[in-house]
């Protein structure tokens, strides 16, 4: 499997190139190094761009090529010898929330900030203007609780999962 | 009754019903001007629904959720004037000051007042009429055109699908593992018969019972396999955790194998460290496996069936092997501990030898019967087992990792690979029932296991984790990939208690009768000219719950969930571990254990063991003399 499919036509790692986009950079390199050309042609990289046009051939496929390159550039993890029985598995300790609360920052770091900060300015302004319009009214802090029940309820899935998901 | 009369009546009965008509809409009119602010919620959630494919359920769940909001507001009131009349009142009071002040900021002033009630009942109101809606068109009773059922059809099932798209994308909205040890495979496009939600998740024990998937190849049959994996590994790790369960061990069977195997196998290493596995082996790249450990019965049975022995007259040659192989495995000595050791057995010599103690005469003469045979089923198994490779002979139990990934070449080497098959296959019983061995919950995936099935049915093997209180799953590319005839598929199929999944495949019809049928309405309009009349008939009709033709259209990642009479289309998320882990990041070593030099047992008989020299030896100084 070629691990980098896009670098072997000579294209940028992008999800979104078009069939017509590898076609052409798969046709020019095997113009180029086609093994019947009068010189030889260049066999390994014919090979390579040819496994390579294969792998990305579809939109689909493109998409998941670049997914497993985006998984290969995290860090890598190598697999460990066995682990003695009695060291794993850990309990869960006692003071779990705790940890899930500080987890909190990292999980906003790691989600789509930006969204969760549009979603929280977009509540923070209305409530704003709801205090404004309708100051010291019992509907008030109930508008300005329903906007925050709205950020809570759908701001979860911005939020990376927790590590134990 | 002259003609000028009937005219007349006519025209009256006309005028009558336009008026009514008329009236009815004048009223509706009033009524949504009237109660302005819940029309405007609903007005913008209904454009929501209908843009975004939502179900009218999510329209009511979400109003549902809203209603906290009315319980605060309520509360607030009844703390600063005691009485539910006065609760009553405010809104009425509000709406009536709203009009009042018809400029956009008393408009707004007026919206804030009611929203706590506005909100919940715009909903409601909203979930009704497109329910309503939703159910007139595709009755037949709604709509300009008579192909309006079909283009409603059509574009809400586009809408849904971009939603459930988007909702794959949010970095939480998908996890391995969700709240309630639920397994979620990604955002539903369309329910029938399954309660909904907007991811499409299962409880890990069904995930852990037996599953089977059907998918052309690129259908997106990966993904949603190693999903399922990564999820049961993540629910049964921390079952295991909080003491729930025993420790996950999950055996995949690539059996098509080639290069996509090994990049499927990396994939799923990744997401599995990634959900707290310790060691995930890759078996034959990185790690052995050892045939030999089996007891020696099992390995009798076992070597027996991995060779090809035929029907008619090659029985009675088949005859020979086993007993042979009974003479050989079962020898008193024990059962050999690898290739070499066993292939040395297959000689006359060796099994006069083991046999030649006095006590075995009759094993002895089977011994010397066999004798011509030897050289050929000895150089049988010296092919076969020569074939298979070192990745069988040892060093190593599927006990010492957390999962196994066995690539095997399916399509390469058909006949190697079912003979590993099956091996693995008794490996992993074994796991399951060794007494001496750690009880593990066990997940045995075979994907595309269409490619070794000759040997082995996928019935058996369903038969046989069922016996075992494995969970197994199985993939196949196609309905005829599952099993010989329709008899063995569709008792496959039939006891999938997990469930099926179905992706885009050419034929999917034995499938989707699984699912069974639902009534819906057929209703017949008359035409006048190109345009429908007032008259037409409603009949009830039967129809697939699981459309065929819409699972033959699936995209690639598109999957249909069938289970219990019900059906749920859903667009499968990629598989991604969360970023953030509390565990060290795995540290580089060597999986590819270096065999250790075994061996073999003598073959000549055990003899009684000689008596002490001295009693001291048994007893101990001291002791009885």
């Amino acid at each position: 499997m070629n691990p980098d499919p896009f670098a072997a036509l000579g294209l940028p790692a992008r999800p979104d190139l078009s069939d017509e986009q590898v076609r052409a950079a798969w046709r020019s390199i095997a113009a180029a190094t086609h093994p019947d050309r009068p010189d030889g042609g260049d066999l390994a990289r014919y090979t390579a761009a040819s496994a390579a046009y294969a792998q990305l051939r579809t939109s689909w496929a493109r998409s998941e090529a670049y997914a497993d390159l985006i998984e290969q550039a995290e860090p890598d993890t190598s697999p460990l010898p066995p682990v003695p029985a009695d060291v794993w598995p850990t309990p869960v300790p006692p003071w779990q929330p705790l940890i899930t609360a500080a987890q909190v920052p990292a999980r906003i770091r790691r989600g789509r900030p930006l969204r969760l900060l549009i979603r929280g300015a977009v509540a923070a302004a209305l409530s704003l203007v709801v205090l404004h319009l309708i100051p010291g009214t019992a509907a008030a802090p109930a508008d300005v609780f329903g906007l925050t029940w709205w950020f809570v309820l759908t701001g979860r899935k911005d939020l990376a999962p927790p590590p134990e998901r | 009754m002259s003609a000028w009369s009937w005219l007349k009546l006519r025209v009256c009965l006309w005028l009558l019903r336009k008026t009514a008509t008329v009236t009815r809409w004048l009223l509706l009119a009033a009524v949504v001007l009237v109660a302005w602010p819940v029309t405007l919620i609903a007005v913008i959630e209904y454009a929501a629904a209908w843009l975004r494919g939502w179900p009218a359920i999510r329209l009511f769940r979400t109003a549902a959720w809203a209603l906290p909001v009315t319980a605060v507001w309520l509360i607030i009131v009844e703390v600063r004037v005691p009485g539910w009349r006065s609760a009553a009142l405010i809104p009425g009071r509000a709406w009536g000051h709203g009009f009042h002040h018809l400029g956009g900021a008393g408009l707004a002033h007026t919206l804030a007042l009611l929203v706590p009630v506005a909100i919940p009942a715009g909903l409601a109101l909203a979930g009704l009429a497109w329910a309503w809606r939703t159910y007139a068109v595709t009755a037949g009773v709604g709509g300009w055109t008579a192909s309006a059922p079909i283009i409603f059809d059509t574009r809400q099932w586009k809408r849904q699908v971009r939603t459930a798209k988007g909702l794959n994308k949010a970095p939480g909205a998908v996890p391995l593992l969700a709240r309630g040890g639920r397994i979620p495979v990604g955002g539903t496009i369309r329910h029938i018969g399954h309660d909904w939600r907007p991811v499409f998740s299962l409880p890990a024990a069904v995930s852990g019972r037996h599953v089977v998937v059907v998918g052309a190849t690129g259908s997106g049959k990966t993904n949603l396999m190693i999903r399922q994996w990564a999820g049961w590994f993540t629910a049964a790790l921390q079952a295991a955790r909080a003491g729930r369960g025993n420790r996950p061990l999950l055996i995949v069977l690539d059996c098509k194998g080639g290069r996509d195997a090994r990049s499927k196998a990396d994939r799923t290493r990744r997401l599995l460290y990634g959900a707290g596995a310790r060691r995930v082996a890759i078996w034959p790249d990185e790690a052995r496996l050892c045939l030999w450990d089996l007891p020696a019965h099992d390995l009798a049975v076992l070597l027996y069936q991995m060779i090809d022995t035929g029907t008619g007259a090659a029985a009675y040659y088949a005859d020979i092997l086993q007993a042979v192989l009974d003479l050989a495995v079962l020898a008193p000595c024990g059962a050999p501990v690898n290739t070499a050791a066993f292939l040395d057995r297959l000689e006359a010599k060796w099994l006069q030898r083991a046999w030649g103690d006095g006590r075995h005469p009759a094993e002895l003469a089977r011994a010397r019967a066999a004798g011509r045979h030897l050289p050929d089923i000895q150089l049988r198994y010296a092919t076969l087992l020569g074939r298979l490779g070192p990745a069988l002979d040892g060093p190593g139990s599927l006990a010492e990792a957390d999962a196994w990934y066995c690539i095997l070449e399916g399509t390469s080497e058909p006949s190697v690979a079912e003979a590993q098959a099956m091996a693995l296959t008794e490996l992993a019983a074994r796991a399951a029932t060794a007494p001496d061995a750690e009880p593990r919950v066990m997940l045995l995936a075979a994907d595309d296991y269409s490619a070794v099935a000759r040997r082995v049915p996928v019935s058996n093997l369903y038969e046989r984790g069922r016996s075992l209180g494995i969970g197994v799953q199985v993939s196949a590319q196609t309905w005829q990939g599952l099993g010989r005839d329709d008899d063995e598929r569709y008792r496959i199929a039939a006891t999938a208690d997990g469930g099926v999944f179905v992706l885009r495949t050419p034929y999917p019809e034995p499938l989707t009768l699984l699912a069974g049928h639902r009534r819906v309405l057929d209703t017949a309009h008359k035409l006048v000219g190109n345009i429908w009349a007032d008259e037409g008939t409603t009949r009830i009709q039967r129809a697939p719950v699981a459309d065929p033709d819409l699972i033959r259209h699936l995209e690639v990642g598109q999957a249909c969930y069938i289970q219990g009479g019900a059906a749920t289309f859903v667009q499968v998320a990629r598989p991604k571990a969360s970023p953030l882990t509390l565990l060290p990041a795995p540290a580089g070593g060597p999986v590819v254990q270096v065999p250790e030099a075994r061996r073999e047992p003598d073959p000549m008989p055990p003899t009684w063991p000689q008596g002490p020299a001295s009693l001291d030896d048994a007893f101990g100084p001291g002791g009885t003399r």
